[in-house]
């Protein structure tokens, strides 16, 4: 299943959103202890390279596919990158990677829908001398195996910081969290709870339940949360389409104007309400950034260049002081419309 | 006399006293439970839900399913949300997502009534499909900076919500339709017995044809208010909604096997759900605890409104006419007389 070809917006934003963002890229490249990813390679005039997506279905994921296949077309005519979708179903990625080995790519890139779940055949993968990477999230402790990734500790840490002086004394807040046992949920919560709950112990949860990134179940909750407690200063969520539906149940209401709202993920929505002072932060997790380090990684590793690459990319803050130029590269790329 | 007569009204109306009862446990369990805040916000949240919950109900009446209301809902919102950027004309947004549900219904119809394919399989290709083209359609992005449309989802006509308004007269226009109309008594005939419809003279293609075009209406008015009220075009919207309309009309007392199924019943059974959803937020019930709850409260009301109905047909069968009328399953009052009186 590939997906459609890139638009030229598509291409304008990622060059402008990865030269925003770079700076606070983490990169460590060529680790000797575990360079063994395929072994050496003759070099080839074309390479084959499966990229197995978690879930088309998936904003965040659809959109970092599509910026791979932008990436790949753009930048790397010497590879043929085909997309494959795992339906947020753990067989069915199981399926893709062993189908992915057994039709002998050159590489395959593996966004994990459990990493736990995947782990067996990743390591398959390695076994058979086939570059591995995996991304968004990192799979660990597979020696030969390399990633590219964010660090979701550090994308809700910094946002966590960030509250640390905006919050009230005293405040209530409620927590909306990711689907249970998601690395990048998980992380961004014990952020929060080391980074901000542990040095505001004043600040008082007084609900929190999985809304499983989405917007609509989010909404439902608050809904009913901002019945039950008529005092809620903040909202804190572990993603940036569950701080909006949660903005949507109290938009409005008696009670809610001042409310502060913390998300992650930097998604258009959230850049436009922290712009207009709805959301107060969110940090950029860059779809076009992670492609570009991806196809990167993919090509120096086929090609030699590199042994072994494990690479994060930054998480910059979104504040309203820094809003206007991430509204903007998303205009530019037509992810907002004008 | 008396006595027969309260054990038939119990059975038949058991489903709705295990609606109050929830409802009376909740009030005791949360006071902002009965506010007039909280009970319209009930009945907004249910409205989505409970509008497909009608149209899963009918199709199961009628002996069929629908595996792609969840896909279609969101294909007929995001188109409908297009739809209103470019025009700007809350009508045709609204027109047009209804038109999308009924289309794709219609080609649901065409296998299932026409080429005799399975519902279950047919309803299964279209929900892969109708997911595909909306994530075709939209590159896999959410749609934003909706504007007016949020008026279907969010508005108010004094304190009543616009989709619970919407819910209110979709639910008479199918307990009209269901009860009052030729149609209607055409539907539970073909789901109680396809055979004998057809050599009663019913017209079971058109009926198929008709119980799929009532369902893509709905579902896509579903899908113009799920967006609206969440303010966005969310491709991704709608997943494993299909089970959740199911789940409504089965707790209310719709059988599977299809001929047995009332809008009321659809309606206390959709409320249960929403209840109970509702009062374990405004409780603070952690969602592992919920889903629990939640599973052991749905198969015990099933079994407790199955467990008396029996008791009721044995009643009937036994005491009231001597052995000599059939149990048909007497899981409502509506089937029992639509069955009888099904001819054209």
């Amino acid at each position: 299943m590939t997906m459609p070809m890139p638009t030229r917006r598509v291409v304008l934003f990622g060059a402008a959103a990865a030269a925003v963002s770079l700076a606070g890229c983490s990169v460590t490249v060529g680790n000797p202890s575990s360079a063994q990813s395929g072994g050496s390679r003759a070099p080839k005039d074309h390479y084959r390279v499966a990229y197995i997506a978690r879930a088309q279905a998936d904003s965040f994921a659809a959109w970092l596919a599509n910026e791979m296949k932008t990436e790949a077309a753009t930048n790397y005519k010497d590879i043929g990158l085909e997309v494959f979708d795992g339906q947020a179903d753990d067989e069915v990625e199981n399926k893709l990677i062993e189908n992915a080995i057994a039709n002998g790519y050159d590489a395959i890139i593996i966004q994990a829908n459990n990493g736990e779940a995947q782990r067996p055949y990743i390591e398959e993968s390695v076994k058979k001398g086939i570059i591995t990477i995996t991304t968004n999230p990192r799979v660990k402790n597979i020696d030969g195996s390399n990633s590219v990734d964010a660090k979701p500790y550090d994308q809700g840490g910094v946002v966590a910081k960030y509250a640390l002086d905006k919050i009230p004394q005293g405040a209530n807040v409620v927590v909306l969290m990711g689907p249970p046992g998601n690395f990048h949920s998980d992380q961004r919560r014990k952020a929060w709870d080391e980074i901000f709950f542990a040095k505001r112990t004043d600040v008082k949860i007084v609900a929190q339940n999985p809304a499983n990134w989405n917007k609509d179940e989010a909404l439902k909750l608050m809904e009913d949360w901002s019945l039950a407690h008529p005092k809620i200063d903040a909202i804190v969520s572990m993603n940036d389409n569950m701080a909006a539906g949660a903005l949507e149940a109290v938009k409005g209401k008696a009670g809610f104007a001042n409310i502060l709202s913390f998300g992650v993920d930097g998604t258009p929505e959230a850049t436009l309400l922290v712009q207009s002072g709805k959301m107060t932060a969110t940090a950029l997790q860059n779809a076009k950034e992670l492609a570009q380090l991806n196809m990167k990684a993919v090509h120096d590793l086929l090609t030699g260049k590199e042994k072994n690459v494990n690479v994060d990319i930054g998480n910059p803050l979104i504040t309203k002081d820094s809003a206007d130029q991430y509204v903007k590269l998303y205009k530019d790329a037509g992810l907002i419309k004008s | 006399m008396l006595s027969k007569l309260k054990s038939v009204e119990w059975g038949r109306y058991s489903i709705f006293i295990i609606l109050a009862v929830v409802f009376i446990v909740a009030s005791f369990l949360s006071p902002n439970f009965t506010s007039a805040d909280n009970l319209f916000n009930v009945l907004r949240q249910v409205a989505v839900i409970t509008i497909l919950a009608y149209g899963a109900m009918t199709l199961i009446i009628g002996g069929m399913i629908d595996l792609s209301a969840g896909s279609v809902m969101a294909l007929a919102g995001v188109v409908s949300v297009m739809t209103f950027k470019s025009t700007g004309n809350l009508l045709v947004a609204l027109v047009v997502g209804i038109v999308i549900g009924v289309v794709c219904n219609l080609a649901n119809a065409f296998f299932v009534a026409t080429l005799k394919t399975p519902a279950f399989i047919v309803t299964l290709g279209m929900m892969l499909a109708a997911r595909g083209a909306v994530l075709q359609l939209t590159n896999g992005q959410n749609i934003l900076q909706l504007g007016d449309f949020v008026l279907f989802g969010q508005g108010t006509i004094g304190l009543l919500p616009i989709p619970t308004l919407f819910l209110i007269v979709v639910t008479v226009a199918i307990w009209y339709l269901m009860t009052q109309t030729r149609y209607g008594r055409s539907v539970y005939a073909v789901g109680g017995n396809e055979e004998a419809s057809r050599a009663a003279g019913i017209a079971v293609l058109n009926v198929k044809y008709q119980a799929y075009i009532v369902n893509g209406a709905l579902v896509g008015l579903a899908g113009v208010l799920f967006m609206s009220r969440v303010n966005a075009g969310l491709p991704n919207a709608g997943v494993g909604y299909e089970l959740q309309a199911i789940t409504a009309p089965i707790i209310g007392g719709t059988s599977f096997s299809g001929g047995i199924g009332t809008t009321a019943g659809t309606l206390a059974g959709a409320l249960i759900v929403g209840v109970l959803g509702n009062i374990m937020n405004l409780t603070g019930v952690g969602s592992y605890v919920q889903q629990i709850v939640m599973g052991a409260i749905i198969a015990g009301a099933v079994a407790y409104d199955v467990w008396s109905k029996r008791g009721k047909a044995k009643t009937v069968i036994l005491k009231a006419d001597g052995g000599k009328r059939p149990s048909g399953g007497a899981a409502s009052p509506e089937p029992a007389t639509a069955k009888t009186s099904s001819a054209p």
